[in-house]
């Protein structure tokens, strides 16, 4: 899952609590999606300045074997995968969206390919506006996913480009609750109110995010749900995971 | 696990339930229909062709081609042969008033009572959740959908209602639900507020004709984003069910009335 090392750049832990182990583990899960997220957008990328004028018939056979893989390999996190290309890269003022979810490969609303309304409702969507405009990824969440898998997931997506040119974004829906299994057990190890929290501030007219604070992706206390804006309690430590996520040995909720 | 004392329970009894098999032909159809009546398919918009439409749902083009028959049959579509041809949204399809009385009228005062008191209970905890949980960006999303856009909050021309149409207002009123249950961040709770929308379906549409209602449901919308910024999960949840309770007794009215009426008076 995190074979390819991704996350070893990381700045070394301040480790005064003596829990580099549950750190590391935490950013290992984290780091391990955003590596897979971004070998298979350069996957993508290359693939596109090699194919030709691309087709919807041609995306989908390069886009669903790499979904196949991440949706029921061994060990699999996430819960639905695709690609949506940016207006014009497949016909004038036309997107498109291969997107698939669940264990047996549903493709995800694929009427929209034909209805340039709806698809206007994927473009604007924080995880796919973000990485187009910046060329940067991006994880979205902990948010409702009403387009997608009806689940309450975090989206991690990632610039893909043709020619140089931002060209869509491919990415991955990974549920909260994946992540709770995953990471609740190193966060209680790290005290009682740590918290793993998306302090990205990308989109976000959020307040706590000015005070380091966002919103809280696993938090050890059960007061606080996924998804809770959270700041970090006065004197806590933090530790980066993954590109926007920090993980602090100690949150409160945020107010106002 | 423990088996109960008191033997099968009522909610055992669910598990047993005879599972109906539409069939995939009527699945096609269904989508098919759901997609025109959202506005998300539109009049006179080529349909993929039978091949890309059958990849594209997963089914046979045996399957497609029978769904496409009956629509044609429904007259949803209409079908054009030779070389610009293919199949169309037909001019006249939905979303349509008249279809919409028409079910209307084979409700239940019963029916819609119920449906508005379930429609409430999601309706309004999801409010009161999300004025626990939303943050600034949350409000936002929703303030976007308080009415359509084209619709002005001070029209120049009497009346209001701006230049939106019923359909958009309709969307854009569900939309602002939606919004609301992101906010709260149940999913639970938000597949229930889309079963519900389902489940309403066109009916929704006839009370967005009246000009009236359009400006009282734009007012408790933003009453209800207002409520949820300054998180008052009481005031979000009461003025939620208001909200609900407009449209249920909206439809009551309209069905008393038996009649298609340009405005009303709620009772």
């Amino acid at each position: 899952m995190n074979g390819n090392g991704a996350g070893v750049t990381t700045p070394a832990h301040g480790d005064t609590t003596g829990h580099s182990a549950e750190m590391r583990e935490i950013e290992a899960i984290v780091a391990g999606i955003e590596g897979q997220v971004a070998e298979w957008a350069a996957a993508t990328s290359a693939w596109l300045d090699g194919c030709g004028k691309p087709t919807g018939t041609a995306v989908d056979k390069f886009i669903r074997p790499s979904v196949q893989t991440l949706l029921q390999g061994p060990g699999a996190k996430v819960a639905g995968a695709g690609f949506i290309a940016t207006l014009g890269l497949l016909g004038p003022d036309r997107s498109y969206i291969a997107w698939w979810q669940g264990d047996d490969m549903e493709r995800v609303d694929a009427l929209a390919n034909f209805s340039p309304q709806s698809l206007s409702r994927y473009t604007r969507a924080e995880w796919f506006r973000i990485p187009v405009e910046t060329g940067r990824p991006h994880v979205t969440g902990p948010y409702i996913d009403l387009l997608c898998t009806d689940e309450y997931v975090l989206t991690f997506t990632h610039p893909v480009f043709r020619g140089g040119q931002i060209a869509g974004i491919v990415g991955v829906d990974v549920t909260a609750q994946t992540l709770e299994r995953l990471g609740l057990p190193p966060l209680r190890r790290i005290g009682p109110r740590a918290a793993l929290v998306n302090v990205s501030a990308a989109g976000s007219a959020d307040s706590a995010v000015a005070n380091d604070g966002g919103r809280a992706v696993i938090c050890a206390t059960a007061d606080i749900d996924a998804g809770d804006r959270v700041v970090p309690a006065s004197g806590a430590e933090s530790w980066p995971a993954g590109r926007q996520f920090r993980i602090y040995s100690s949150v409160e909720a945020a107010l106002g | 696990m423990s088996l109960s004392p008191l033997g099968a329970s009522r909610s055992l009894a669910a598990v047993f339930t005879p599972i109906k098999s539409g069939g995939l032909v009527d699945e096609v159809c269904r989508r098919i229909e759901l997609a025109v009546e959202t506005g998300l398919l539109v009049s006179g918009q080529r349909l993929p062709n039978e091949i890309e439409l059958a990849s594209a749902l997963g089914v046979s083009a045996v399957t497609t081609r029978e769904a496409l028959s009956q629509l044609r049959g429904q007259g949803l579509i209409r079908t054009v042969r030779g070389r610009s041809g293919g199949s169309f949204i037909a001019e006249d399809a939905l979303p349509s008033p008249a279809r919409a009385r028409e079910r209307l009228q084979d409700l239940t005062r019963l029916q819609i009572t119920d449906l508005g008191l379930h429609y409430q209970a999601i309706a309004g905890t999801c409010a009161a959740v999300a004025a626990k949980r939303a943050g600034d960006d949350d409000v936002q999303a929703m303030r976007e959908y308080i009415r359509p856009a084209g619709a002005d909050p001070a029209p120049a021309e009497p009346g209001g209602g701006g230049t939106a149409t019923p359909l958009e207002w309709r969307l854009s009123a569900s939309e602002f639900l939606l919004e609301l249950a992101a906010a709260a961040r149940s999913a639970r709770l938000a597949r229930e507020l889309l079963r519900i929308q389902v489940d309403m379906g066109t009916l929704t549409l006839l009370p967005f004709n009246d000009p009236s209602f359009c400006e009282q449901t734009a007012e408790l919308n933003a009453a209800i984003a207002d409520a949820v910024s300054r998180h008052d999960a009481a005031a979000a949840e009461a003025r939620t069910k208001e909200l609900i309770n407009l449209t249920t007794t909206w439809l009551l009215a309209e069905l008393s009335a038996g009649q298609p009426h340009e405005t009303k008076a709620t009772p």
